[in-house]
């Protein structure tokens, strides 16, 4: 591509011009939320129907909304509870896929090459072929509102697995054998030496197991049925579901599920970006 | 030295327990459930009968019209996503200010899960939604959309790439960046023109991340079931009814574990032949 500035005036303005137009097509719907969020319930529809730009701005401003929805409804423990789930399977999911990658990547062992077979064949079956049979087990060993049920089986994770290998095979050798020779122990090597030069691949494959637990929604509706053990994606759409509904706590609700991810990765996005992209290029 | 032998073993255990645990042991039960039938009145014993669940869908013209969802979504979907996310990728790839903020911004759809983007496009298109204000402004009819026989699928494939394109771009625009900046620049010193730097230049070598999405959107599409489980429950008369829905609906409302496991094995099996064409195509063009 030309160099910055190369471009003609008529080109640049027939960029942004197109960027203007998917921008609008993308963010309109958050924007009405956003507004609607902040308007009383009775008054949501005021201008969207005949419509107006003034749909876009809350009519009368009020926190209403988010007041009731953290105040009676208990939102509030909701999303306290799905970030401790999201944080322990990035926690444990994290520990297990990077001990597994450093393990495939840093060793010669018999059977190294099938049981990593394993693991690609596992990240290209999707989840989805899995979740009946899985739910049946689940129920079998009676983990069903248990917060082992919900967890634990979303902390096999093929992508993350592979992504700490590719990661570990860039490492220079010489590095690790220097601290093999005077004797550290490999749990130390881990810790002190793999871990500090290892913080992008870390921080990708944290951010795409936050993702996976956080915006997880089929799973919980499975297996978490009671209300002490409602998560967030769970909450928002039984909601919509009600006969009577509260619009504006809605999108209040469904704004706070988008935001807690996109507060998350906005800033990390370069880490997230190249994590996500680099299981397409070299997978 | 003995003891390096154990070590590799002992990282990889914990990961691949869970693997064949949560990820493989639930496929071969699939497989396993697929050929049997729940007799309710022998008090829900489980009785082998072969292939009789797949000659039951066989039969069945609910299990046929789910396929015939299925495979119009994506002979739709795939092709207009992939299109468009190119079109999005080319867009924030051009080098004028600001694009970081965009491509910031077009980040945002991809972290939003896909039930908040299914709800809130339930909304917009409601009877009385912002989409109907906005043609009504326009002097146009007010459209059903999600509640049509004739919209509800054009609607899902809608809300669907409005979730999917800005995903599948992320990995056309990293294309994009892979290709060495002196390969355009020879081109334009050959004089080479616009439509044959795209055809000859571009799209030659974009092959494998083209690739990817292609195979990837194909199987994600295949398996689409979130949006049609909340915004029209398969509706109306079946047009929305896809097949993972229809297994679904089979294992969990009706609680035929047999034929709903054997509509998942048969989209698996699909979808293996699917990548495998796909992936045979990209790469006899070598």
């Amino acid at each position: 591509m030309k160099k910055n500035g190369t471009y003609s005036v008529s080109h640049r303005i027939l960029t942004y011009a197109f960027l203007f137009i998917v921008f609008i097509i993308v963010f309109i719907p958050l924007l009405w939320s956003l507004s609607a969020s902040f308007t009383p319930n009775n008054r949501i529809y005021e201008y969207v129907a005949p419509f107006s730009w003034k749909a876009f701005v809350p009519v009368d401003f009020t926190p209403e909304a988010y007041g009731i929805l953290f105040g009676e409804r208990g939102f509030g423990i909701v999303v306290l509870r799905t970030l401790v789930i999201s944080l322990l399977t990035v926690v444990f999911g994290g520990v297990v896929a990077f001990a597994a990658g450093f393990g495939f990547a840093r060793f010669r062992f018999r059977g190294r090459n099938l049981l990593f077979g394993l693991v690609m064949v596992s990240f290209m079956v999707p989840i989805e072929v899995t979740v009946l049979p899985l739910y049946i087990m689940i129920v079998h060993s009676g983990w069903v509102n248990t917060w082992r049920g919900v967890v634990i089986p979303g902390l096999a994770n093929g992508l993350v697995i592979f992504l700490f290998r590719q990661f570990f095979m860039e490492i220079p050798g010489s590095m690790l054998e220097a601290a093999r020779v005077d004797g550290t122990s490999w749990l130390r090597i881990l810790r002190s030496i793999v871990l500090p030069v290892s913080l992008p691949v870390t921080i990708g494959a944290s951010l795409i197991l936050f993702l996976s637990a956080w915006n997880n929604y089929f799973w919980p509706l499975l297996v978490a049925t009671k209300p002490r053990f409602r998560l967030v994606q769970v909450a928002i759409s039984m909601a919509i579901q009600q006969q009577q509904i509260y619009w504006n706590e809605l999108f209040a609700g469904a704004l706070i599920a988008a935001l807690v991810p996109i507060v998350i990765v906005l800033p990390l996005q370069k880490y997230y970006v190249q994590s996500v992209v680099s299981s397409g290029i070299k997978g | 030295m003995n003891k390096d032998k154990i070590v590799p073993y002992t990282l990889i255990a914990p990961a691949l327990l869970l693997l064949i645990l949560y990820r493989f042991w639930p496929t071969v039960l699939g497989l396993h459930e697929s050929l049997f039938t729940t007799s309710f009145a022998q008090g829900g014993k489980k009785i082998f009968i072969g292939p009789g669940n797949f000659i039951h869908l066989w039969n069945d013209p609910v299990f046929w019209s789910s396929v015939i969802a299925t495979v119009l979504f994506n002979v739709i979907a795939n092709p207009l996503q992939i299109f468009l996310a190119y079109i999005l990728a080319a867009l924030l790839n051009r080098k004028v200010k600001g694009i970081n903020l965009f491509r910031g911004l077009f980040l945002i759809p991809v972290a939003i899960s896909i039930n908040v983007s299914s709800i809130i496009w339930k909304l917009m298109l409601d009877s009385g939604g912002l989409v109907n204000g906005i043609l009504d402004r326009m002097g146009l009819a007010p459209q059903p959309f999600l509640l049509s026989v004739d919209q509800a699928l054009w609607s899902v494939i809608w809300i669907s790439s409005w979730i999917g394109v800005p995903f599948w771009s992320l990995f056309i625009l990293a294309g994009f960046q892979s290709i060495p900046r002196q390969v355009y620049e020879a081109a334009a010193i050959d004089g080479v023109s616009s439509p044959q730097r795209t055809f000859r230049i571009t799209l030659p070598l974009m092959k494998n991340s083209l690739a990817f999405v292609l195979i990837a959107d194909t199987v994600a599409n295949f398996l689409l079931f979130t949006p049609v489980l909340l915004l029209t429950g398969g509706g109306p008369e079946l047009s929305t009814n896809v097949a993972m829905f229809e297994a679904y609906r089979r294992g969990m409302i009706y609680g035929d574990l047999g034929t709903a496991s054997g509509i998942v094995m048969m989209l698996l099996c699909l979808i293996i032949i699917v990548v495998g064409l796909q992936s045979l195509l990209f790469r006899e063009k070598k």
